[in-house]
């Protein structure tokens, strides 16, 4: 049977009077975003922190959203994504003194999930940018540590699970910090989220990364790149996401020729007995005059077209080993 | 289960001539036609270098050859090509035609050839009707008198007997500017031959023309062998299909009122279409065959397939899967 736990990140871009506006633009837009997910067969959904509250308000609260999104077919809210990703002098994970400041962050963005199904994860980026924090040495990273073990025993109690969802441009990037965060952290309390786009531009190999720490992986973002940052543009000033000179668009939907081996991937998640969801992020679709409603379909069409094949062979590999 | 089967219009892509060329535009569209739960794909006849889907001579020119043109529909997972959409006023750059007429007898003869060989290019792509457009548009034309009826009757007859040839089945697609508008649509079908000559119900058109799409499924549901669902979004009420050149002064310009959009897919916010007394008129009428979902023209076309999935998803497809064999 095909895997059925596909959610989608919440990043949209939808055009309005006023220009290009993400669907929270108004109630109208919002509708016809969820429906659009629904007829492309996502079953989960995954959002933002800052998000919720306009949900909140369009919905009459944020489980008044999810029952939107379940009268449109879906399960679930099924991640929130929270994140520091520019250091300031009240929210820097790298820095011991604010982390009282980003738990209490934390917990009232956990307070804006009471009343929903059953949120999974609580996505999390560790670190600000790594040109915030570097040098990035063993201290730091242990320093960062602990800050995201107090967050996971917080978000235990509150029935989520603190992931860890890695940037190419955050302090943590490379293989021997991913392993050295990984070690420093409680496994039963702090999880490893795999994005496949950010790990491949850091120049870490997403498939090996997963078969390595399967048993602390709780999701995945799946999206490609056709770059590997070869320029040290992680380093880049304010946000090497959007303003690296050598690359104006980073991330791309499925299927386009991109350097993830999704294939690859997916056999690996069947061969691992991973069973939660699997999720798909665009992240800027709409740069070069795309639009997020076809990357989207387009991603999917490769989802049930190409990966379902990829998650069919493993799962026969697997049967005739047994 | 009735033999309902339901197709997207990949027109919506193209909002002009030099628009919508690439392939991999073309790829990206038809994969998003088949996620969003459609199994085939009507095209628009296009004449020229920068109509790729436009007609068979420039399938094979981009694709080796019209079974090459459905091997990649098949990479993108959709099954075929539903039907064409032909407008014989239109210039054919490939045979250096100018507009041919249904109303001049001297065009009869070349407009079943044509006929012919698009109806022989969609049995190749698994399709089973020829959309044309059956008489200009209304201010374009003198009034029609039964002699003109007659001509028109007789040319598609003979059109008609050339695509069955083939296997495939002509319906005259009326439109919202159309000379067939109000009381002449059934003054032609009366004269066609049943056996070769049906009737594509348009909803949208029909209803931006002020014709209620039930009243014609109860007048000639046995006549029907083509639908498209889109939705209208205003009623041409001022009679403005009567000035010439309504293409442009009304459908592309709005008219007085500058619309900005006469139509939109199924589902649509302030749609007038009742489609779901539309989908059960047409399971009364015993009507088995192409529904094609159509947006013409969209801002924002894989949004619009997307929504158009959705409300045939829920909404319409679970009425025909409720209709007992």
């Amino acid at each position: 049977m095909a895997w059925t736990k596909w959610s989608y990140m919440d990043h949209w871009v939808t055009e309005t009077p006023q220009g290009p506006q993400p669907p929270s633009f108004n109630r109208a837009y919002m509708d016809r975003y969820v429906k659009e997910l629904s007829a492309l067969g996502f079953t989960g959904f995954d959002t933002f922190f800052f998000y919720l509250p306009l949900y909140a308000g369009m919905y009459g609260g944020v489980p008044g959203f999810e029952r939107f999104l379940q009268d449109n077919g879906f399960e679930k809210i099924t991640g929130i994504f929270s994140a520091y990703p520019s250091a300031t002098k009240y929210a820097a994970p790298h820095v011991r003194e604010t982390h009282d400041r980003i738990v209490a962050d934390c917990t009232n963005t956990l307070r804006m999930c009471e009343g929903l199904t059953g949120v999974e994860n609580f996505i999390v980026m560790p670190t600000s940018t790594y040109w915030q924090t570097e040098p990035v040495t063993d201290d730091t990273i242990k320093v960062v540590a602990d800050l995201w073990n107090r967050v996971g025993e917080l978000t235990r109690r509150h029935g989520m699970t603190t992931t860890c969802h890695f940037e190419f441009w955050g302090a943590i990037r490379t293989r021997e910090q991913v392993d050295t965060f990984l070690a420093h952290t409680d496994p039963e309390l702090v999880r490893f989220f795999c994005d496949t786009a950010q790990h491949t531009i850091a120049g870490v190999d997403p498939v090996q990364l997963f078969r390595d720490y399967a048993d602390r992986c709780t999701g995945f973002h799946f999206k490609d790149t056709k770059d590997v940052d070869e320029h040290e543009a992680y380093r880049t000033p304010p946000d090497p996401e959007l303003m690296a000179p050598q690359v104006t668009r980073w991330f791309y939907e499925m299927g386009e020729g991109g350097l993830v081996d999704f294939p690859a991937l997916m056999k690996e998640i069947v061969a691992s007995g991973y069973d939660g969801w699997l999720t798909v992020e665009h992240d800027k679709a709409e740069l070069g005059g795309g639009s997020y409603a076809e990357a989207t379909a387009v991603a999917k069409w490769y989802i049930d077209n190409v990966l379902a094949e990829a998650e069919a062979e493993a799962r026969a590999e697997l049967g005739s080993a047994r | 289960m009735s033999g309902i089967r339901w197709a997207y219009a990949i027109n919506q892509w193209k909002p002009q001539f030099d628009d919508f060329v690439r392939r991999e535009q073309h790829e990206r569209a038809l994969k998003t036609i088949s996620i969003a739960g459609f199994e085939g794909v009507e095209l628009t006849y296009g004449t020229g270098r920068w109509e790729p889907l436009g007609n068979p001579q420039q399938l094979a020119a981009n694709f080796g050859s019209v079974a090459g043109f459905g091997e990649f529909l098949r990479s993108c997972a959709v099954d075929a090509v539903s039907s064409w959409y032909w407008d014989p006023a239109e210039r054919s750059m490939e045979d250096l035609t100018g507009p041919l007429s249904p109303l001049a007898e001297a065009d009869a003869p070349a407009i079943a050839q044509r006929a012919g060989l698009l109806a022989g290019a969609l049995a190749e792509l698994g399709g089973s009707v020829l959309l044309v457009r059956p008489v200009p548009g209304a201010g374009d034309v003198e009034p029609l008198d039964d002699d003109a009826l007659a001509r028109v009757a007789a040319c598609w007859d003979a059109a008609g007997r050339t695509t069955a040839e083939h296997g495939i089945r002509l319906a005259l697609h009326v439109d919202f500017l159309s000379a067939l508008r109000r009381d002449h649509v059934p003054a032609l079908l009366d004269r066609t031959d049943p056996a070769l000559v049906g009737l594509a119900l348009d909803t949208g058109e029909l209803t931006a023309g002020g014709i209620d799409p039930l009243g014609v499924i109860e007048r000639s549901g046995d006549r029907i062998w083509h639908v498209q669902f889109k939705d209208a979004l205003a009623v041409d009420d001022a009679g403005e299909y009567l000035q010439p050149h309504a293409h442009w002064t009304v459908r592309v310009r709005g008219g007085a009122r500058e619309v900005p959009r006469w139509f939109a897919e199924p589902g649509a916010d302030g749609g007038l279409v009742d489609f779901p007394a539309v989908t059960r008129a047409l399971l009364g009428a015993g009507y088995s065959g192409w529904i094609v979902v159509e947006s013409d023209q969209s801002p924002h076309p894989a949004a619009s397939a997307l929504l158009a999935g959705y409300h045939v998803q829920r909404e319409l497809r679970p009425l025909v899967e409720e209709e007992p064999a």
